[in-house]
This record gives structure tokens, sequence and C-alpha cells, in this order.
């Protein structure tokens, strides 16, 4: 029995002396494993976190403001009908792991690939409208539209389709197999993938914007929040990356040596109310439900005010935001007249949800909200493959939709309000008077007149209400007080680039 | 005793095809595929479509079901269709995180519900007896990932004895034990609930038979008893038992897996579930069911061996 003791002493002590300083490594925890890190197939935050150490795009949003950067680009210019952009490319970047120098054919290469039907990359329509891309010599780039898009350098950003592949290293390794063996130009170099258990990437030395300070960094998987709040206190991990739990948040916030970081990210929850279905094509309804729901007590009771209002689905982390915009403080009896006025006192409002928390969970308040103004409420919580079917089908009567994706005002505004967009798509509302403003919101070269219009589609479309923004989401980060140098960004991955760690 | 093992490993094997025939039919009746999956929620339907004929999924099941078997029988087991990487490589790295657990799970649990049953029996009615059935009944009774929780806030956060990760980053060998020590004192506790009982009850059983009274009348010191003659006899059924225990402890590992942040088959094959990678899950239940029959018909083997009565019936 001593001897086991003994035996587990000496364990214990050579444990807690093994974990030396030495190599600055930096340990995230994310919440699920990777699997995919092909830019052309990439989903899910664990994925598009870990890849954004490995690529560069052509141009990348500023971590904190979301302004548009030159990151593998250096310069560009647009043809005077705004169908032509053409990009001078960096020169001596060099792709990791020896697959030699980045030129515009690895460009044409891997915006070709997400376009090639052959790929099924679920990134094809974010590069819809692009004819041609075309390498006239090694570090000039043309991208030829089919019409002028004033939105297409945020498509080109360093994001899913914008991630710049090495054709070498694609066609060498296997389309297929690329996914897990993936090669960029960016900071850190993919090192080794434990299933399950961490992802590591290691310091691109050579990388052209300065070699990072940290020699590696290491994608813990920790699923359960609690546990992962423990490690950071415990100091197992130094960041703790998709920090949702509302008491998890709460009690890292009291905890010493840990900094919590928050920001409204580029994704709302909406409640789409489909026109197409009696009595929502009235639009004193649809108003009679926004003033119905209390959103404000949504955000400060269900979610122990870690979410932000949604004033349009334009939240505060893009550049056109803005709050003057009709809004839907609650106000019940604004409700009971309006739906007064519209003769339709008791009519049966279906909400419908995936059953996933929190939406199937958030759809309870709302509904007890509706019949105190009158309107009565039927809840249908589908599993998530016939929910799709349902909302593709597009006759259901509401749906909740979340949307996300990088700060580039287009994307959410199409995919909730174009005709274009359904079937198939996200605008199950069936919205159809911004087509013409969203045409010449992509035509339009000046930024400061496109941001006007992009302000009068968020005003239009907030007093028409077919989507009612519940709330926007907030990102939370806590880090160890030992990292440094972290910006939090809005889009849902943390880069460890500028980071730096103190003993 | 040839025979006898021939047909335990004829059994085996029926058991394991038998399994993976299921698991393959059931993941093809669960709603949603890997197209859809790898597609995301806005997809076409032409583009689910093309993925799908590429995937073979556009084929009758039991055509899917043949290509399976006939691939299968030359031990290709697949790809990945989330990570474009043979799903038995996958398996194979997930194989020594799940055996260190369950093997030191079973180890903590031998170790520990073999003396303790022993004392229970020979003290049979005192409050030591009564302190280890309660301390067993809690262990059978409360879930694993609660007490799992309740010593990470403990041992993990109160007193820093242990990581609160049952995985460490680090190769180191100690470290890794040092990770590993909590979850499987975890897992091994709630076995060794059930070890302790059943010895208990193996032990008592025999201690009241003729043979155990004569040698006490006959004057054999109690202690010869108690550890050459009854617990060589009670250790049998227990020896059994430990296989059906094997098989528990892999079930209880994924929820030690999740509460403890460990990779493992459990949880691999539960990540492959959720993103229907068919092939994965597959592979790691092919794998995870041949563990606990190779280990089961082992032991029944050795089991026949060490009581000849076993294979007469």
């Amino acid at each position: 029995m001593r001897k086991i003791f003994s035996a587990l002493a000496l364990t214990l002590s050579v444990a807690l002396i093994g974990t030396t300083a030495g190599a600055a490594e930096l340990r995230v925890r994310i919440g699920s494993d990777v699997g995919n890190l092909d830019p052309a197939r990439i989903f899910g935050i664990e994925n598009q976190t870990v890849a954004s150490h490995v690529y560069n795009g052509m141009v990348k949003y500023d971590q904190a403001t979301n302004k548009i950067l030159p990151d593998l680009a250096t310069s560009w210019s647009v043809s005077a009908d705004g169908t032509e952009y053409t990009f001078k490319l960096r020169d001596g970047v060099m792709f990791h792991k020896g697959y030699g120098q980045l030129t515009s054919d690895d460009v044409k290469f891997s915006l070709e690939r997400v376009l090639n039907p052959d790929t099924k990359s679920r990134y094809a329509g974010q590069l819809a409208g692009v004819k041609a891309v075309e390498a006239p010599d090694p570090l000039t780039v043309k991208i030829v539209l089919d019409a002028p898009n004033a939105g297409l350098l945020n498509k080109l950003t360093d994001f899913n389709q914008g991630w710049i592949a090495s054709r070498k290293a694609v066609t060498e390794i296997g389309d297929k197999q690329y996914a897990m063996q993936p090669i960029g130009t960016g900071p850190f170099m993919f090192d080794k993938w434990s299933p399950g258990n961490q992802v590591r990437v290691v310091a691109n030395k050579d990388h052209f914007g300065g070699p990072p300070s940290l020699d590696a960094v290491t994608f813990r998987i920790i699923k359960d929040e609690t546990a992962a709040a423990i490690a950071l206190e415990n100091g197992e991990i130094d960041v703790f990356f998709a920090l949702q739990s509302p008491p998890v948040i709460d009690r890292l916030k009291k905890a010493d040596g840990i900094a919590v970081l928050n920001r409204v990210a580029n994704h709302t929850i909406n409640l789409v109310l489909n026109q197409s279905v009696k009595p929502l094509d009235d639009i004193r309804v649809r108003k009679a439900i926004a003033y119905g729901i209390n959103r404000e007590a949504l955000i400060s009771g269900y979610f122990k005010g870690t979410k932000a209002p949604g004033h349009s689905v334009i939240t505060s982390s893009f550049p056109e935001y803005t709050e003057e915009l009709p809004q839907y403080a609650h106000d019940p009896e604004k409700a009971k007249a309006l739906l007064k006025e519209a003769g339709q006192e008791g009519f049966t409002l279906e909400l419908v949800t995936v059953g996933l928390s929190p939406y199937n969970e958030l759809v309870i308040p709302m509904a007890s909200d509706l019949e105190k103004v009158g309107i009565k409420t039927k809840i249908t919580v589908l599993e998530r493959g016939a929910y799709l079917q349902a909302r593709g089908k597009g006759d259901i009567m509401t749906c909740i939709t979340g949307i996300v994706g990088p700060p580039d005002p287009d994307s959410p505004l199409v995919s909730l309000y174009a005709t274009k967009s359904f079937p198939p798509g996200m605008n199950t509302s069936r919205y159809n008077k911004a087509d013409d403003l969203l045409a010449s919101a992509a035509a339009e070269q000046d930024p400061a007149k496109r941001t006007a219009i992009y302000q009068q589609i968020m005003g239009q479309t907030m007093e028409d209400v077919p989507v009612l923004p519940l709330y926007a989401d907030q990102l939370f980060l806590a880090h160890s007080s030992k990292v440094k140098g972290l910006v939090q960004n809005s889009l849902f991955t943390v880069q460890a680039h500028t980071v730096s760690l103190e003993e | 005793m040839l025979r006898y093992t021939a047909r335990r490993l004829l059994l085996m094997s029926i058991t394991v095809i038998g399994m993976v025939t299921v698991v393959f039919f059931l993941l093809r009746a669960i709603p949603g595929d890997p197209a859809s999956y790898m597609l995301g929620d806005y997809a076409t339907e032409e583009s689910v479509a093309a993925l799908k004929a590429e995937l073979g999924l556009d084929r009758p099941v039991w055509e899917q079901y043949l290509g399976f078997v006939k691939r299968a029988l030359t031990g290709d087991l697949g790809t990945s269709v989330v990570t474009g990487q043979p799903a038995f490589d996958e398996v194979l790295e997930s194989i020594p995180w799940s055996a260190a657990l369950s093997v030191s799970g079973i180890i903590i649990a031998v170790l520990a519900g073999v003396p303790l049953g022993v004392m229970s029996a020979v003290r049979h009615g005192t409050f030591a007896d009564l302190f280890v059935m309660l301390g067993a009944l809690i262990g059978i009774s409360f879930p694993v990932f609660w007490v799992g929780l309740v010593c990470i806030l403990l041992l993990a956060h109160e007193v820093r004895l242990f990581p609160a990760l049952g995985a460490s980053s680090s190769q180191d060998f100690f470290t890794q034990v040092h990770h590993l020590m909590l979850p499987a004192l975890v897992l091994g506790f709630s076995v060794a609930a059930y070890i302790a009982r059943l010895t208990r009850s193996a032990m008592l059983e025999v201690l009241g038979q003729d043979f155990v009274r004569v040698a006490r009348a006959m004057g054999v010191p109690e202690r010869r008893i108690v550890y050459r003659l009854a617990l060589r006899n009670a250790l049998i059924p227990v020896l059994a038992v430990i296989g059906v225990t094997f098989a528990w402890s892999l079930g209880s590992a994924i929820l030690v897996e999740a509460v403890f942040s460990r990779p493992g088959l459990g949880s691999m094959i539960l990540k492959a579930v959720f993103a229907r990678d068919y092939q994965l899950v597959q592979a790691g239940v092919f794998v995870l069911a041949s563990a606990v029959v190779l280990v089961n018909t082992s032991l029944d083997i050795v089991y026949g061996w060490v009581d000849p009565r076993v294979s007469v019936s």
C-alpha cells in the first residue's frame, strides 16, 4: 500500500512540474471537434477558427472595425462600369510546407474550385455573378462580373470561400483528403489533429506579415462550459472561446486573473412572418405582433442580459449600422388597437421552430406575450430535418431564422428580403419590395451612397416588418490575464495572430 | 475444450456481424443524411441530390449494404464524409484513449470491489458491512456524469489535486496518467460498486456451504478458509461478470468522456451520429462490438478452463 502511495505522489509531482514553460503555446477552448478545413467545404465556428490561422484572403476585415484591408492583394482597381476588378498580389508570399510561391493561378484555382458544381461547395452562391477569374501574369488577378457588384470585396475577405488554397497542395493531397491537411499562407501552419482531443497549429516563421509572437496554438475540445471555466481558472487553458451560458459568464466575470470580453456579433435571431399566409399579409397584424412580443424581457429575463437588442438584421458590428429605424418597443395596448383596426382579434398564430435550444424555449414567453394582446398561439416544434423541409416548402406561417455571416450588409439583406432568396433560401416571408433597392446598392460604387441605400432598405423593411429581429447575438470570450493583444472580432472566430503570452 | 473454443469464436463473429448490420440499417432509418449535413441549411435540392449520388446514398439500402460488406471484407471500412480521411484511422486514434480509461477503470474496480466485498461478507451484518453496501448503493444508483462533475468541482477546483480536463495535450506519460486518474476513479467507482456487491453475495453463499463448515470443524484457520477456500470459489462468478462490466464500463465511459472532455470511441461515435457520418459510426461500432465480444469470449474460455463444469453444459 505504501508503495502505491509513493508511486502516486511521484506521479503527481512529476505531472505538476511537467507543465514547464518554454515554448509560447496558447491553449484555446473550442466547443466541439473540427472535421473540415477546406475553404470550399468548411462549416462551423470551430473549423473556421482554426482555418483563420492557416489561410489568408485577397483582402481581410480589420478585427476591431470590420473595415476592409489589403491581405494577399496589396492594391486593386475597378473598371469604370464596375464589372472588372484587377488585383495586384503581394510578391514573395510562400505557401506552408514547401508548396511554393503564391501566384495568381492559386487564386484562380481557389475561386473556380468554389464555383465548380462538382466541388459541391456550400459557398458557390457567395461568388454568384463571377463570370471569370483570369491570371494575366503571376501577380495579377482579374475578376470579371456579369453585372456590377460593389460588395465583391466582402466576398473575397479572409473567410470561407475567400481563403486562398494552393493548387499544387489540393491536387497532390487530393480533393477530399485535403480537408484535414490544409496548406495556406497564414501566420500558422496546420500541425496535427488528434480527433476528439485537440488540433494544433504552429507558427509560420516565414509569414509575410512577420512571424507571430506565439510558437503554437492548441485548440482543446471541451464540450461542457462549466468544465471549461474550471480549466481556465486552473490555468489548463488560456482562452475560452464560444462562451454562452449566462451562469458561466457570471462566474468568470467574478474570477481573479480572468478577463471576459464581449461584442455584438453579425448574427440576429428573427421571427419570420410569412406574408403569403393570411392574416399576415396585413401590415397592421405584423406590427401588432412586433409590438406584442416583449423582446426587452426576452433579453433581460431569458438571456440574463447576454444578448443585445435587434434593431434590424444589420447589427452594431456592421459599419452600416443605424438605429434611426422604425422601432417596436413593447406596447400591448398599441398591439390590441392595431388588431382591432385590422379586424383580426383572436386569430391563431402558429409559431414554428426547430427543436433546438434556445429557439424551442424562446417561443414560450413569446406565445404568452401574444396571448396577452389577444392573438391565439400554437407552438410547433419540429426535428431539424423536418423543420428545414417545412421551411423549404414555404407554407408555414412563421419560423425562427438565425442569420449569420461576415459583416457584409448585402448578405443578410439579400437572404431575408430578395425574391431570388426563395426558393431555396431564407426569404420565407416572401417579401418582394426590396429587389430594386438591393440591385441599386450593388451597382453603387460610392461607399457613402451605398451605405445610404442599405440604410434605406433597413428602414423600409423595419417599417413593413416581414421579419422581426428578436435579438442580436453577443459573443463572449474569456481569457487569462497572461494573454495580451487579443482582439475580439464579430465573426465567431478567435485569432491568435496578434496574441502574446506573458509569464 | 477445443470444440467449446471453436464454437465460442464462431458465435463471436456472428454477434459482431449482427451488430454492424443492425447499426447499418438503424443509421439509415434516422432522419437526415450526410449530404444535407455537409451542404448546410440552404442547399438546393439539386446539390443535395448530386452529393447523395456521389456518396452512393441514392441507391437502395440493401445495395448499399452489399457494397459495404464487400468493401469491409477487403478491410476497407470507408471514408469519413466530413473529414475525407479513412474512417478506420480516426477509430484507431480513439482506441488507446478508450482502452486506457476502461482498463484502468476496471483495474480500480477489481482492486477496490473484491476486497471490500470480501470484507463485507466476512463481517456480515456489522457496521463495516453496512457502510460498504451503502457506498456500493451510491455507486450503482448515482449517475456517473453527476459523480464526475462533483469530483471535478471538489478534486480539480476546490482542492487542486487533479486537472479538470481528462486528457492532456502533452505526450508525457506521467502527465497523461495524471489526467487519466480522475476519470478512471469515477468510472472505477461505479463498476467497483457492482463488483463489491457481487463478491459479497458470492462469498456469503460459499461461506455457508458444507465444505466450509467441515473446514471450520477441522480447525482450519479462518484466514485460510476465507482466502484459500471461499474466495477462490467465489471469484469464479466474479470473473465471468467482469466481461459484462467491461461492456457496461464502455457505456459509462461515453458519459465520463463527455464530463472530462476526454477523447474516446464513445464520444467519437456520438459525434459521428450527429454528423450522420455513416462510415465513421460503422467503423466505431465494429471496433466497439468486437472489443466487447472479444473480452467476453476470452473470459468465457478462461472460465471454462478454470471451471471445467462449464464446457460440459
